[in-house]
Parts: C-alpha cells; sequence; structure tokens
C-alpha cells in the first residue's frame, strides 16, 4: 500500500546522486559521463514503463517511475563503495550483489502488472537497464 | 487468389490505366489506400471497435496507437528471433506479415548499444592492460553505437519504404522495421565473440554476421518484391551491401585498438 503513494523526490535523488558519484570517480569526461549516466536512468525509466503499458500491463505511469527510482538505491550504494575501492574484481563482486538486489527489489511489481505470458518480455529491459549501470560503475575508473 | 494477390493485380492495372495518361489524384488515393492495408492487421482495423479514436494527427502522441504493435507474447518474441539466426528460410515476412511487432527491433537495437559498447570498452581494455598503458574510458561509445544502431534502424526502413512504393511493390513500414530490426539480432553473438584478440578470428566472425544478417534481410525481401517488375534485383543487391557494409563498418570502429 505504501506503493500508492508515489513521490518523484527520491528517484531525482538517486538519479542525481548516482550520477555525480559516477562522474566523481572518472578521472576523464566527468561532465559527459554524468550527462550520460543521467540521461540514461531516466530516460530508461520512463521507457521501461511505456513498454510495460505498451504490453498491455496495468500499471500507474508516476508509479512505476517512482518504484524504479527507489530501486536505485542498492546501485548507487554500490557506485559509492566502488568510487573509493580500486580492485576490479572487488568492483565486481560489489556491482553484481547490488545489482541481483535492485533485481530483486523491482521484480514483484514489474512481474505482477503484466499478463503471465509476456513477464520475461516486461522484466528484460529492466535488468537491461540495471546492467548497464553496473558496467558503467565498473568501466569508469 | 489470395487477397493480397487479388489487391496487387488491381493495383498494377491501375497503374498501367493512369500511366496512360489518366488522374493522378485517383492514383494518390489508391496508394494511400494499399499503405492502410499492408501497415495494419487484417483484423484490426474495423470501424466502431469501441475505443474514441480522438483527433488525426495527434493519435501519434497516446500509446494506444501503438499497442497493436506491441501484442506478442515471450514465446512470439523467442520464434521470432530463432528465425532471424536461419537466414535461407525466407519465411520470416510471411510469418509476421499480420502481426509486426516493434517491441523485437527496439529492444534488439538497445541491447545491441550496449553490447558494442561493453565489448569495445573491454577490448580496449585488454589491449592497455596488455601493454602495461594508461586506459580511460571513452563514453562516446555509448553515444556513438546508439546514433548507429538507431540510426540505421529508422532511416533504412524509411527510406526503403520510399522506394518501394515509388516501384508499386508497397510494403508495410512497421513489417520494413520489424524485418530491419530482428536482422540485428545477429550481431549480438557475434559481437560477444569477437572478444578473442585474434585479428583475421574478429573478421572472419564480422564477415559472417554480415552475410547471415544481409542474406536474412535480401531473401526476405525478395520474396515479397518478386512483383515489382524490372528492378528488384537492384534494390535487392543494394539492401545486402549496405547491411554488410553496417558490418564492416562496426568491425572497424569497435574493433580498432590503437595502442
Amino acid at each position: 500500500m505504501a506503493l500508492r503513494d508515489w513521490d518523484l523526490w527520491g528517484p531525482f535523488f538517486f538519479i542525481v546522486f548516482l550520477g555525480l558519484t559516477l562522474s566523481w570517480s572518472a578521472s576523464v569526461k566527468k561532465s559527459e559521463v554524468f550527462a550520460v549516466a543521467f540521461a540514461l536512468l531516466a530516460a530508461g525509466a520512463v521507457i521501461l514503463t511505456l513498454n510495460v503499458l505498451l504490453l498491455g500491463g496495468h500499471i500507474v505511469f508516476f508509479q512505476s517511475l517512482s518504484l524504479l527510482g527507489y530501486c536505485l538505491f542498492p546501485l548507487d550504494v554500490g557506485a559509492l563503495i566502488c568510487m573509493m575501492e580500486n580492485n576490479v574484481i572487488l568492483k565486481m563482486i560489489v556491482v553484481c550483489v547490488t545489482l541481483a538486489w535492485s533485481s530483486w527489489a523491482a521484480y514483484p511489481f514489474m512481474s505482477s502488472a503484466v499478463n503471465l505470458s509476456r513477464k520475461a518480455l516486461a522484466l528484460y529491459p529492466v535488468f537491461l537497464m540495471y546492467v548497464s549501470v553496473g558496467f558503467l560503475t565498473i568501466a569508469i575508473d | 487468389m489470395s487477397p493480397l494477390n487479388l489487391q496487387i493485380r488491381t493495383f498494377k492495372r491501375f497503374l498501367h490505366r493512369v500511366h496512360k495518361g489518366r488522374s493522378l489524384v485517383e492514383l494518390n488515393l489508391l496508394m494511400m489506400l494499399m499503405a492502410d492495408t499492408f501497415s495494419k492487421p487484417a483484423g484490426g482495423s474495423q470501424p466502431g471497435s469501441g475505443e474514441p479514436q480522438g483527433s488525426g494527427w495527434f493519435r501519434t502522441f497516446t500509446i494506444a496507437a501503438y499497442k497493436p504493435y506491441f501484442d506478442v507474447d515471450t514465446s512470439d518474441i523467442i520464434d521470432r528471433l530463432k528465425e532471424s539466426l536461419f537466414p535461407f528460410r525466407g519465411t520470416f515476412t510471411e510469418k509476421t506479415a499480420t502481426n509486426p511487432d516493434l517491441y523485437g527491433p527496439f529492444w534488439i537495437c538497445t541491447t545491441l548499444i550496449f553490447v558494442a559498447a561493453s565489448i569495445g570498452t573491454f577490448v580496449t581494455y585488454i589491449a592497455h592492460k596488455l601493454k602495461k598503458k594508461e586506459w580511460d574510458y571513452d563514453i562516446n561509445l555509448v553515444t556513438w553505437s546508439a546514433g548507429v544502431f538507431y540510426g540505421y534502424v529508422t532511416v533504412v526502413p524509411l527510406i526503403l519504404y520510399v522506394i518501394l512504393k515509388y516501384f508499386s511493390a508497397p510494403s508495410g513500414l512497421v513489417q520494413l522495421f520489424c524485418l530491419y530490426g530482428y536482422s540485428l539480432f545477429v550481431f549480438i553473438p557475434a559481437l560477444c565473440l569477437s572478444v578473442v584478440p585474434l585479428e583475421i578470428f574478429r573478421w572472419v566472425i564480422a564477415g559472417v554476421a554480415g552475410f547471415m544478417s544481409a542474406t536474412f534481410v535480401a531473401l526476405n525481401l525478395k520474396a515479397h518484391i518478386n512483383s515489382a517488375g524490372e528492378r528488384w534485383f537492384l534494390i535487392v543487391t543494394g539492401i545486402f551491401l549496405l547491411q554488410l557494409a553496417l558490418a564492416v563498418v562496426l568491425k572497424l570502429y569497435l574493433f580498432t585498438v590503437t595502442v
């Protein structure tokens, strides 16, 4: 029921924080990194919601944006840890763990929104977005 | 005779009459009607289907206008993906004629962008680390590959649509998007395999993937536009070469590492 009270401040904060963290970790082209991260996350949340709506799912647009934004929290933590670490193996482990956590958080909401025969179609893009953010986190050093 | 063939025949007869100097307005009207018949699924364009249609031009901005193109299940998508891996069957256009989807093309392109950017980054990373040199993440890979893939799948089918209309073998625009989108699927495993640092191996992979993708598009289009007359061979060859060129460009940009 807490889902019904959607808000966009939380997601906004998490997206900006993630963009800033990635930007701080980058040694060159900091502003481009921030721009790409912010655009990827913001546009990604909108596109994922549209995807579910187009597949015939039943969700409220802003509620979905809100949820996808809040589920970024583990990735924020992961990016913060990766900013302070330099070992690639450790970064990979941290990103994998936080990625799994984010996906596990977003899974129930997304899978219940669509028809059972289209569940994978709705979940795959969520997974893709989180994996690409995780990849950005590992790659930027 | 199937309705499709009947329509093509009628259209050709009309074109012949127009060529003899009849009304150009009638020709335009008929072309628009034909386009509508080919673009949408056969059973979905009944009037009074219960949904408010809204005014003409800003229907393109509503979600409901695009819902028919996302009416696919997971099993349908998997079927179509498997179909795109066998270019010599040539049955893709028949299978998607009544239910073309835009889900496949869009998400295949997006996945390709991610895979291309990550594999390209990984390749330069390994090359730099092997020679113990400094390495920086190049964010331009993401933006560049996004431009290439989205641009290719949007612009080339549009141009092809116009060309085909001009040569009187109209094909639905969405069917063309669908065809081109799925033809790019074979590049995903090809890019993953290209991580191997052997130059010759990478060229072979790029060649094979490009050839498979180009044959897929060419054969499926050929089956459709055989009735267009003399020019079909030119069109099909042009498309084939264009897809091959895409594969070469990908290989050159992503995997040319200068350390």
